[in-house]
């Protein structure tokens, strides 16, 4: 199977109408046990207290956040060097997904940050990256609106996608680059996770759990952009007196 | 967990982000009902694709 199998938007269509309740059901449910664990298994932090429950849902969020526009970059690629017909749509799809585990992130960074650093924001370099990476995604959407035909306004969002590519690795090493606030990597490091695994585990579950979620978010999102092309098209074809079945 | 001083936080951070959530999922299912509803509007009007056309 090649990326190529469902570039045809009619067997995609049919794949996504099996596949998406099942995916979030799935998603939905590791989620839920995650987050069970999360609240009723896993122990407070020793120096944070109950406050280090709301990690259980900052972290995954950052991660998607990341993840999202990853996923956004290989889907640019594809619409710039292969012209693969589901890349811009994929690409579409994904913006208000990432751009919502994006505020996500930083809301609930910011509900974690009162309590625990005595301020709801400040500009370190990870908050500002990732402040950053949410303004990227609104400028993307803003772009994706400014166009009247989807193609051009793929290639133009492609473009500007590639661009805003270098704040990932920014916002991953920021804490390591600079002095920041923001604590270094505990789970994803050279030398393996320093979190404990009482807490780990959780954290894990829920992170794939909303990743399944995600995924069935973005195939949803990509049969509504296929639809609302093909709704485009017949406008016009009936815009043009052309279409009607004799 | 009731009781801890910092309940307040943890509370508002699940719940919005369950509300940014929800909003999402909504905004993609109204999205889905939206067009759909315009697709089936067409084709009762007599409107078919191309290729929908070569099939018939």
């Amino acid at each position: 199977m090649s990326i190529f199998t469902y570039a045809n938007p009619q067997r995609f269509l049919r794949f996504v109408h099996y596949v998406l309740l099942p995916v979030l059901l799935i998603g939905a449910m590791l989620s839920a046990v995650g987050l069970y664990a999360a609240f009723a298994l896993a122990p407070a932090d020793y120096q944070q207290g109950e406050t280090v429950r709301i990690m259980y849902i900052h972290v995954p969020a950052a991660w998607l956040s990341m993840a999202c526009y990853g996923l956004m970059v290989l889907s640019s690629i594809g619409t710039l060097v292969w012209r693969h017909p589901l890349a811009d749509v994929s690409a579409r799809a994904m913006a208000p997904i990432g751009a919502a585990f994006t505020i996500i992130c930083l809301v609930t960074g910011s509900l974690w940050g009162r309590p625990m650093w005595g301020t709801w924001w400040v500009w370190d370099a990870r908050l500002t990256s990732v402040l950053v990476l949410f303004l990227i995604y609104c400028g993307i959407l803003a772009l994706w609106n400014a166009f009247e035909d989807p193609a051009r306004a793929g290639r133009a969002a492609a473009v500007m996608t590639l661009v805003g590519a270098i704040n990932l690795p920014i916002i991953k090493f920021s804490v390591d680059w600079w002095n920041t606030l923001h604590q270094s990597a505990s789970v994803f490091r050279m030398g393996g996770p320093t979190i404990d695994k009482s807490m780990l585990w959780p954290l894990l579950l829920v992170a794939i759990g909303m990743t399944i979620v995600m995924i069935g978010l973005h195939l949803a999102a990509m049969r509504n952009e296929i639809l609302a092309r093909r709704l485009r098209t017949m406008r016009v074809m009936a815009a043009s007196g052309e279409g009607h079945a004799h | 967990m009731l009781t801890d001083p910092h309940f307040g936080f943890i509370f508002a951070a699940y719940f919005i982000a369950a509300l940014i959530f929800l909003g999402v999922s909504l905004w993609i299912w109204i999205g889905h009902r939206h067009v759909t509803r315009a697709l089936d509007e067409l084709e009762q009007a007599g409107l078919r694709r191309r290729s929908e056309r070569e099939k018939e």
